[in-house]
């Protein structure tokens, strides 16, 4: 077993809340230490590979998405115990053959997997659940292992959407997916949902010369761990209401539904696997009214190993009411900037949303404000794409659709949104 | 059969740890909520509430009569005055010290000074010794010039008909004469007129020579030290005309608090020419 890496949380707010104050909010930089992780031995790892078959893959598609999957296939690196799964209306391991489980890569089984990739061909349905749930058992198998999945597909999913949420409710947290989506007309909604329940990421590789660079940081970003998965345990008063808690960083993942009692005023919220890497979270507290000068803890938060139930950091969110208006109306610096990076993701997505649907006003405004927000937060890549998407007039300050879109940025866009930027260290 | 305070599972009597939540049982019970789930830190772990320390409010009464209390006020998180009253053979020693709100731990530096120069004096040191040495003491705390806790600081000695004074920043001695309602003010501020202090101990205070007074009050009354948080209430008051010295420093806390209570608030009596109470 690896060495352990030690984590830090701090807290970022301001407790100071007016007389009718009602609403806390903090920020929680959560930080692990890279020495255990660069010098410890590599924790065991398990992969799966799911390359989406269905008849929507086919041409173009299935060529591209075979690529990328032998692409990945040759970053596994040596004893990552791995499979590859095709997906159609049922899915099935086509690599390792027979009912062998998870084998460990080296050079034979990386190129006898890439042998049955090539020879992947696309027709028949959609059932993304069934790819998932046959993953999730080929992963159970090594319980001890950090455990990923990759799915390639154009997101044209066919399954019921109660039973597809059913899948996705069942396995989540027991392994990561991240998600990879093929072709220029590929949908990111169903893959949004599999990054949102998978605790993982939705990506869009516009070239495909850039594929071995992606898998290799995803790869990369898999292996590096090394803690298997921890929970964030969130105690809040009797009277109080825990109003959301979500991952603001590196990208925006509610954690709000994911919620399992612990006893009737703490709950713990999963956060999947984490190696030497700092994530940041913001949560929202309701606290019952308070008299001036008095301070509670609004929230007590604990990192926690689920199996063990070692707390391995912890912190206080404080409340203190005064009257004092110089310190009840300041925001603290973090929760503004994560306010504003949920607000730009929020407005592309309504903004594209209402685009789809030929709501030119609404897209409109939407996506002008975005763009505004864009510029002002030092987001200039999505500044930059929704640029393409929507044109403002310098003089007028009137904005108006583009007419000719390519749609690589409208998708460039939509998978973006979630990633927030840090915020700049103060004065720099 | 009891409920955890916490989880409200149930639990037995004589477990030291509820079954369910692991939370200790017998652990404190909250000012606010009632439940028995103060933990180590100082908050209830079901309404969350920060409990009051002893500091919030405290009172003490010399065998004399002499009396302090010292009260956090309404609209202060925390007390950060400190007083030490205590009686040395003859002698009747008063320190009442007030934390620098601007500076960081100032509840620390007026505990340290307050307790350091009642030590000093009670021993028969002078009092620019016992100012010196709760500088010093005070002046410790710091761990840099940009993290240095403060205070304000007044020391009375009264032994035989005479009294002692020394001061720096902005809490006060005053003299109550038993014939009179009014109150003669005994020290003067070290202070510029918008309030700002121009003297305090502490690491960022530079070298700070203490204002010393003697006076031998002709007249039975009381002496009165007392941090801003009373005196900046006391413009046109009248003082009670009769009680014990407790009962009328109990008196000059509700009147503080009824005007507002704005800041921590501190009031030693001593009695002086006569046998109170």
């Amino acid at each position: 077993m690896a060495e352990q890496p030690a984590f830090t949380l701090t807290i970022d707010q301001n407790k100071y809340l007016p007389l009718d104050g009602r609403e806390v909010h903090a920020v929680l930089t959560i930080g692990s230490t890279g020495t255990a992780t660069t010098h410890a031995a590599p924790a065991e790892a398990a992969e799966v590979i799911i390359i989406d078959t269905s008849g929507s893959m086919s041409g173009e598609k299935i060529r591209e998405a075979r690529q990328a999957a032998v692409t990945a296939v040759r970053t596994l690196r040596d004893g990552v115990h791995f499979a590859v799964v095709a997906g159609t209306a049922a899915a099935r391991v086509v690599f390792p053959r027979g009912d062998a489980g998870l084998v460990p890569a080296n050079p034979a089984t990386r190129a006898e997997a890439e042998r049955a990739v090539n020879q992947l061909l696309a027709h028949g349905g959609t059932a993304m659940g069934e790819w998932l749930k046959l993953a999730g058992s080929l992963l159970t198998s090594r319980p001890s292992a950090i455990r990923h999945a990759l799915l390639m597909t154009d997101g044209q999913n066919n399954e019921r959407a109660g039973e597809f949420d059913a899948v996705l409710r069942q396995w989540s947290g027991t392994f990561v997916c991240d998600s990879l989506g093929i072709g220029a007309d590929w949908v990111p909604a169903e893959l949004r949902k599999v990054a949102d329940a998978m605790l993982g990421t939705f990506d869009y590789v516009r070239d495909q010369g850039d594929l071995p660079e992606y898998f290799r940081r995803l790869t990369q970003a898999s292996m590096s761990k090394t803690v298997a998965e921890l929970s964030l345990r969130v105690w809040v008063p009797q009277a109080a209401r825990l109003r959301f808690v979500k991952q603001v960083s590196p990208t925006l993942l509610d954690l709000t539904g994911k919620r399992t009692d612990v006893n009737p005023l703490t709950g713990e919220y999963p956060t999947g696997s984490w190696g030497a890497e700092e994530r940041e979270y913001h949560l929202c507290v309701e606290v019952p009214p308070g008299q001036i000068g008095q301070e509670i803890r609004a929230g007590w938060v604990k990192l926690v190993r689920p199996d063990t139930q070692e707390v391995v950091a912890s912190g206080n969110v404080l409340a203190q009411w005064t009257d004092d208006l110089a310190q009840s109306t300041q925001i603290n610096r973090k929760v503004a900037h994560y306010t504003g990076q949920a607000e730009l993701h929020e407005l592309i997505q309504e903004g594209l949303g209402a685009r789809a649907m030929g709501d030119v006003d609404t897209a409109t405004a939407r996506l002008a404000k975005a763009r505004e927000l864009a510029a002002e937060s030092g987001r200039e890549d999505t500044a930059r794409l929704l640029e393409k998407v929507v044109e403002v007039d310098p003089v007028t300050g009137t904005a108006r659709l583009r007419n000719q879109v390519d749609k690589t940025d409208v998708l460039e866009l939509d998978t973006g949104s979630v990633r927030t930027s840090r915020l700049r260290k103060e004065g720099s | 059969m009891a409920g955890c305070p916490v989880c409200e599972a149930p639990v037995l009597a004589g477990e030291s740890y509820c079954e369910a939540c692991g939370h200790a049982l017998g652990a404190p019970a909250c000012v606010s909520c009632g439940a028995a789930a103060v933990d180590a830190e100082g908050y209830c772990e079901r309404c969350g509430l920060r409990q009051p320390t002893g500091r919030d409010h405290a009172e003490t009464v010399l065998a004399c009569g002499a009396a302090a209390v010292t009260d956090r006020g309404l609209r202060r998180p925390r007390n950060e005055d400190a007083v030490a009253l205590l009686q040395a053979g003859g002698a009747v020693v008063a320190v009442v010290c007030d934390g620098v709100g601007s500076s960081p731990r100032a509840d620390e530096a007026s505990a340290a000074a307050a307790e350091t120069a009642a030590a000093a004096l009670a021993r028969g040191a002078s009092q620019a010794e016992a100012f010196e040495l709760a500088a010093r003491a005070v002046a410790k705390l710091a761990t840099s010039v940009d993290d240095a806790p403060a205070c304000t600081y007044v020391a009375a000695v009264a032994e035989g008909g005479t009294v002692t004074l020394g001061w720096a920043g902005d809490t006060r001695a005053y003299w109550l004469p038993r014939s009179s309602p009014a109150a003669t003010p005994l020290t003067a501020d070290d202070a510029v007129e918008t309030g700002e202090l121009t003297a305090w101990l502490g690491a960022d205070a530079g070298e700070v020579r203490p204002r010393v007074r003697t006076l031998a009050p002709r007249e039975p009354g009381l002496l009165l030290v007392c941090s801003d948080g009373l005196w900046r209430y006391l413009d046109g008051y009248a003082f009670p005309a009769s009680g014990t010295p407790v009962e009328m420093a109990r008196e000059l806390l509700r009147h503080a608090l009824d005007a507002g209570g704005q800041d921590n608030v501190t009031i030693a009596l001593i009695p002086l020419g006569e046998v109170h109470g």
